[in-house]
């Protein structure tokens, strides 16, 4: 019973979306001009400071001698043996510390009894720095890769863990009851409405986590170690060379930026469905 | 088609919820219960759903199968992460799920061409469209319905009361509409239970003998409007006395 007049007009309430698309390329584009503004009349003011002499170059090298030290370290090889390591020790302990808390935070969410029992514990030991358990696991694992990466997955496990657990609490019982209303097994329920429902928070715990984890395989790298980008600091520090020093924060931040721009592609991708503000329009 | 018998849920001692609930529901009517908030219409909407099981007295339906019963909320409830086809499809069992099946459900509530987008871009009325196509698609018995209508505006509800009379036309489903809105209840319904008190019995059982479609605003709707208010107005009074 619905008139051909007005199917016609819901079809032209919904196309204006593709206009929009291109539009945002463009404000994109010049959001990142706008952006990096600042940055080039910094990173000019610090060169020419630099070379003047206005700055201790022992101090503070030029950003052109830093960004030599870094072709000659790839051209020397060792920068992506440094990179890959690092990369490995992120990756690895992110993991294994997304992996544990997806299930353990799965558990918690899903079952009160579970969640009675586990929660205080995990929240007692959430509230230890995680710093605190370097020595703990030098004394157990050495200072070989295992204790470098069970640091970093600790580090990553809570905030995953605390980001799973909201999530799967906060799914609105509403929607359940749909599931309820199609006889859906305990399951069923999970899988189909309980998990993606709980993926927005999810997302924001890796991408928390992802931070946490560069930060603590600094702290694993400067304990000890004979690779990789935190070992390079420990190198610059030792050998008063600060352009080492500043090359390995350098690429600390542009690795750290990449990877989390991956997580960011995903959530994008996984969480278009999303009524928020980015996805207006 | 559905008998219940002595039906009862209440909360909080007795004070709110329904009692002593029976009705006959024959196949392919249009049941309208109407009544006041707090009345316990919603909730004997759940309990016959099966959403709260904590009743008393019998429901039974015959021919009964598991998916027998259909649900439209106050709300659309779609899963926002579905597009539109995966929400009509979702009560769907897994083989059929990802079959054309949802096409013919997306047809006759007018939604063809927005099979693939999400609820977030969808305006009120469409979202109640999904969910309607959604609630039908696996051929319920019986459609519940739970003030389907009351959060869209005077103008898409009327669409939409029209789009529910086309489908019971061509499917004549039987449904069950909670409402809280006379006319829509005397426009759709071909009984109306009126349900009274604290907590809810049904008061009156109002019988609309009028073929389908009928005019909105017509004399003898009015007439019966105007019985129904008269009976809603004695409960008024009657609540008015008690205290």
């Amino acid at each position: 019973m619905i008139s051909e007049t007005h199917k016609w007009k819901v079809a032209q309430r919904a196309s204006p979306q593709k206009l929009s698309t291109s539009k945002g390329i463009f404000q994109l584009g010049r959001g990142i001009l706008i952006g990096s503004i600042l940055p080039i009349i910094l990173l000019i003011a610090w060169e020419i400071a630099a070379r003047t002499g206005l700055l201790a170059a022992h101090l503070l090298p030029a950003p052109t001698i830093i960004l030599e030290k870094i072709i000659s370290m790839y051209q020397d090889g060792s920068l992506f043996g440094h990179i890959s390591v690092t990369l490995t020790r992120v990756f690895l302990g992110f993991a294994i510390g997304t992996g544990a808390a997806v299930v353990i935070g799965a558990i918690v969410g899903y079952a009160k009894t579970a969640e009675r029992l586990l929660d205080p514990l995990f929240q007692a030991i959430r509230s230890i720095p995680s710093l605190a358990w370097v020595p703990l696991f030098i004394l157990w694992m050495g200072i070989g890769e295992p204790s470098k990466i069970s640091l970093i997955a600790v580090g990553v496990f809570f905030p995953v863990y605390l980001n799973i657990v909201a999530g799967i609490q906060g799914v609105d019982r509403k929607l359940i009851e749909v599931g309820r209303i199609y006889h859906l097994t305990p399951y069923q329920l999970t899988k189909r409405i309980i998990l993606p429902a709980a993926l927005p928070s999810f997302i924001t715990g890796m991408r928390s986590g992802l931070g946490l984890g560069w930060m603590f395989v600094v702290a694993a790298e400067l304990m000890g170690a004979s690779e990789g980008l935190g070992y390079l600091l420990v190198v610059g520090q030792n050998t008063y060379s600060p352009d080492t020093v500043i090359a390995s924060i350098l690429l600390f931040a542009v690795l750290g930026k990449i990877t989390d721009a991956v997580l960011k592609w995903v959530e994008h991708r996984s969480l278009k469905w999303q009524d928020s503000m980015t996805n207006q329009g | 088609m559905l008998n219940v018998s002595r039906l009862k849920r209440t909360f909080n001692h007795d004070t709110a919820g329904f009692q002593d609930i029976n009705l006959s529901v024959k196949e392919g009517e249009i049941i309208g219960v109407l009544g006041t908030s707090g009345c316990g219409k919603s909730t004997l909407l759940r309990v016959l759903s099966g959403l709260d099981q904590q009743y008393e007295g019998t429901i039974s339906i015959e021919n009964g199968s598991n998916n027998q019963i259909g649900m439209m909320f106050q709300e659309p409830r779609l899963l926002p992460w579905l597009s539109v086809k995966k929400n009509i499809s979702f009560g769907l069992e897994k083989e059929e799920r990802n079959t054309e099946k949802y096409k013919t459900y997306l047809d006759l509530v007018g939604l063809t061409g927005f099979e693939n987008h999400y609820p977030k871009d969808l305006s009120g009325g469409m979202a109640q469209r999904t969910a309607i196509a959604r609630a039908l698609i696996t051929e319920p018995e019986i459609l519940l319905l739970d003030e389907p209508f009351s959060a869209l505006d005077a103008f898409t509800k009327m669409q939409l009361q029209d789009l529910l009379l086309s489908i019971w036309q061509k499917k004549k489903t039987t449904m069950i509409l909670i409402t809280h809105d006379i006319d829509e209840a005397l426009y759709l319904c071909d009984r109306i239970f009126v349900l009274k008190g604290q907590p809810g019995e049904v008061y009156s059982e109002v019988s609309i003998e009028k073929q389908r479609p009928r005019t909105r605003g017509d004399g003898y709707l009015s007439k019966q409007k105007a019985h129904i208010l008269h009976l809603l107005n004695v409960e008024k009074k009657a609540a008015g006395e008690h205290q």
